[in-house]
């Protein structure tokens, strides 16, 4: 098939708009590196270079003198592993329930779950910050963390479609075989749904790592600060160190960008399977 | 299964150790939660010789490089300076500071102090959201500052903060491009039709297209400002009197029009985006002439100008003797609703307007500041540079024809109704007759229903 002149040309018509594809998407990245290097200088005198004319490594540098960033990664890190580990497996454990065990009632309270999405987050977010304030949580981690062991309708529907998917044979076989539903849930079903969870690790990092106002409204010690917040010092009212801005987006993003590379094989088979419909 | 569980266990085990999961180990809410409430119980003692110290949280958007030392410093010496209040600084980002102060007040767990927008007072005093500090506030005080800054914080009588910095639109041009041109480089425009005047000389165009631009009154600056330098107020009063259709509005947008028209909607789209995105600056690249700017703008022009050779002058008059009326902003403190101990935080926001911090911040910030004989003072400052120095003046001086815009409580929204028309005037794609009209109405509108 590949033989044919025809498919040759295809394929290399795909490849140059794949190529011009993602240089456009690229672009942006690069002048974010662009300007990263830049002093701030060259970026006010307007002229449209890619290349800096006097590269300033010393930016990635300057920018921890500015800010305790290695402090603000290691926080972020933090609340960023407790939340996507509880993303993972609190809402699997959740969806398995309502995909594959039989109780009364299961399908409203998965309308009741499912109507949660409805709410948009501003609307609960002043009731669930003086909850949390009354509970003495405020300027500490638990009120970015602990909702998400509490599960999320969103992540708990698309799991639970992923394990319907999970053959209800095998799992009747397990229980025939003495299993309790524990034992079928981590053996049989979660690893056969390994993809989906990658996706739901990589959804809810990337929401974590760069959410802003949680760690906003939450935290009010310094030392207790996020990277995204730490960001913003770059900027004033009047005048923003673009330069600085753009280093520390850059490290702040590499994170994000090395885990795509790790885990891409995962995240684009959920995200096929996203796009699939619901199983019998 | 049990591998799990104990991975997640440990890696709790081992975060929980990190400072974000201790309750009430640190200065935050809890430990002011404690102050107060061992304040209550001690009673009578608390405020005397050996009360326990109060702790303030002050928040503010100070956290550059720049501001951040300089307020650390006022900070520092306004804790050594006594023995009963011990000031904590935390910044937060600009522009979301005031949304996690809501929720804060929301919760009953506000700050102590905050920097806060001028403009807004009334309206925050209004809703409930501050303390009021008349009672605490002497008459030396109250006459520190400029009197339209004072104005901004009053409402219904009381005084709800301390004006803490402000900031006034002046010309700034470039006299080197002055020379080239054969313009005299210490002779700037002072009125509308000079602008232009000088503008058509400093124009640089080649094969039908400006390679630089003399001047265009919305780089820099809005029409807003325009309308108010015209008025010699604001469109809308306090009290909710619209001016919008009225003869010196109209003169305002077929002026800008004009040169609008005479560059070009490409020229300006060009200009003005590099303008707005902030990552260049048309000013100091030369690709104008004559900007009106935020006097602050001098510290870029400092820092990044690379020694370009520049004037200031106060905004040019619409004609002699129409008046060179500016506009204005600026910062507050003040004690939102719910703070702990009122006096204390006035005490610390008395000490942050006082001569001497008002005078620090002024000579290592460049903000004009609401304290008016530390403004006086930095005007001669030797921290400054030559230029500095002229440029500070003629702030202070700019003072008097500075327009403070509070939001009128009849309609504090009054700028989003009316930019959408004003925006569509500029475009063309409403005329200027009939978009003012319906500005007039619109913004009229809203206030028959507000009052």
């Amino acid at each position: 098939m590949y033989n044919s002149n025809r498919m040759k040309f295809w394929r290399a018509f795909n490849l140059v708009l794949l190529i011009v594809g993602s240089l456009f998407m690229i672009a942006p990245l690069f002048w974010m590196i662009s300007i990263a290097l830049k002093s701030m200088e060259e970026i006010y005198r307007g002229e449209f270079t890619f290349i800096p004319q006097d590269i300033q490594f010393s930016n990635f540098v300057e920018i921890f003198e500015i800010a305790p960033f290695f402090t603000y990664f290691i926080n972020t890190s933090v609340i960023t592993v407790l939340v996507v580990l509880a993303n993972v497996f609190v809402n699997a454990f959740i969806a398995y329930g309502f995909a594959k065990i039989n109780f009364k009632g299961r399908e409203v309270l998965f309308i009741f779950v499912l109507s949660t999405m409805m709410l948009p987050g501003f609307i609960t977010l002043i009731p669930q910050y003086v909850i949390f304030a009354e509970l003495g949580l405020v300027n500490t981690y638990y009120p970015l963390v602990l909702p998400s062991f509490f599960g999320s309708a969103f992540n708990i529907f698309l799991l639970r479609q992923f394990f319907k998917g999970v053959p209800s044979s095998m799992i009747e076989a397990a229980r025939m075989e003495g299993a309790n539903h524990f034992q079928i849930f981590f053996k049989i079903a979660l690893p056969m749904i390994k993809p989906a969870l990658f996706t739901v690790a990589i959804f809810s990092f990337n929401g974590v790592w760069n959410d802003f106002l949680g760690p906003l409204l939450y935290l009010n010690d310094e030392s207790l600060y996020t990277l995204q917040l730490g960001l913003q010092v770059f900027k004033e009212q009047s005048s923003t160190q673009w330069n600085y801005l753009m280093a520390g987006s850059l490290l702040v993003l590499m994170p994000v960008i090395i885990l795509f590379f790790f885990f891409q094989k995962y995240f684009i088979q959920g995200s096929n399977i996203l796009g699939q419909t619901d199983e019998k | 299964m049990k591998k799990y569980l104990f991975l997640i266990l440990a890696a709790v085990l081992v975060l929980s150790a990190c400072g974000g999961f201790q309750i009430g180990d640190s200065e935050g809410s809890n430990a002011s939660e404690e102050d107060s409430a061992s304040g209550e119980t001690e009673g009578s003692d608390a405020e005397g010789s050996n009360g326990e110290k109060v702790t303030l949280d002050f928040w503010s958007f100070w956290g550059s490089e720049q501001r951040r030392p300089v307020i650390d410093k006022i900070i520092e010496d306004f804790n050594s300076s006594q023995d009963e209040i011990e000031v904590q600084h935390t910044y937060v980002p600009w522009g979301d500071i005031w949304t996690k102060n809501l929720a804060a007040i929301a919760a009953g767990d506000p700050p102590d102090v905050i920097i806060n927008d001028i403009n807004t007072v009334k309206l925050r005093a209004q809703e409930g959201q501050m303390e009021p500090i008349t009672e605490f506030v002497d008459s030396d005080v109250e006459n520190r500052f400029y009197d339209q800054m004072t104005e901004a914080t009053m409402y219904e009588d009381e005084m709800y903060a301390l004006p803490f910095n402000t900031d006034t639109q002046i010309l700034f041009y470039n006299k080197d491009l002055f020379e080239e041109a054969g313009l005299d480089p210490e002779d700037p425009p002072s009125t509308w039709a000079e602008l232009e005047e000088y503008a058509a000389q400093l124009d640089v165009e080649e094969g039908g297209s400006y390679e630089r631009i003399g001047f265009y009154p919305l780089i820099g600056a809005g029409s807003d400002v325009w309308m108010m330098n015209a008025l010699g107020e604001n469109y809308i009063s306090p009290e909710g009197d619209v001016k919008i259709d009225t003869e010196p509005v109209h003169d305002t947008f077929n002026w800008i029009l004009e040169q609008k028209n005479k560059y070009g909607e490409n020229t300006i789209t060009s200009i003005n985006s590099q303008f707005e995105n902030a990552q260049q600056d048309p000013f100091m690249a030369g690709n104008i002439g004559m900007m009106v700017q935020n006097a602050n703008y001098y510290v870029q022009l400092r820092d990044f100008g690379q020694d370009i050779n520049f004037g200031v002058a106060p905004l040019p008059e619409k004609e002699e003797g129409n008046g060179h009326t500016s506009w204005g902003g600026g910062f507050v403190a003040e004690i939102p609703k719910g703070a702990k101990d009122p006096e204390a935080s006035y005490k610390f926001i008395e000490f942050l307007t006082n001569h001497d911090s008002q005078l620090y911040w002024a000579e290592n910030n460049f903000d004009l500041v609401a304290h008016q004989e530390a403004g006086n003072s930095a005007a001669e400052s030797e921290e400054f540079s030559e230029a500095g120095r002229e440029v500070y003046s003629l702030m202070v001086e700019n003072m008097d024809n500075t327009l403070l815009t509070p939001q009128p409580l009849v309609a504090p929204d009054f700028a989003s109704t009316v930019n959408p028309t004003f925006e569509s005037i500029i475009s063309e794609s409403t005329t200027v007759e009939a978009g003012l009209e319906k500005a007039q109405s619109d913004l009229e509108r809203i206030v028959e229903n507000n009052r």
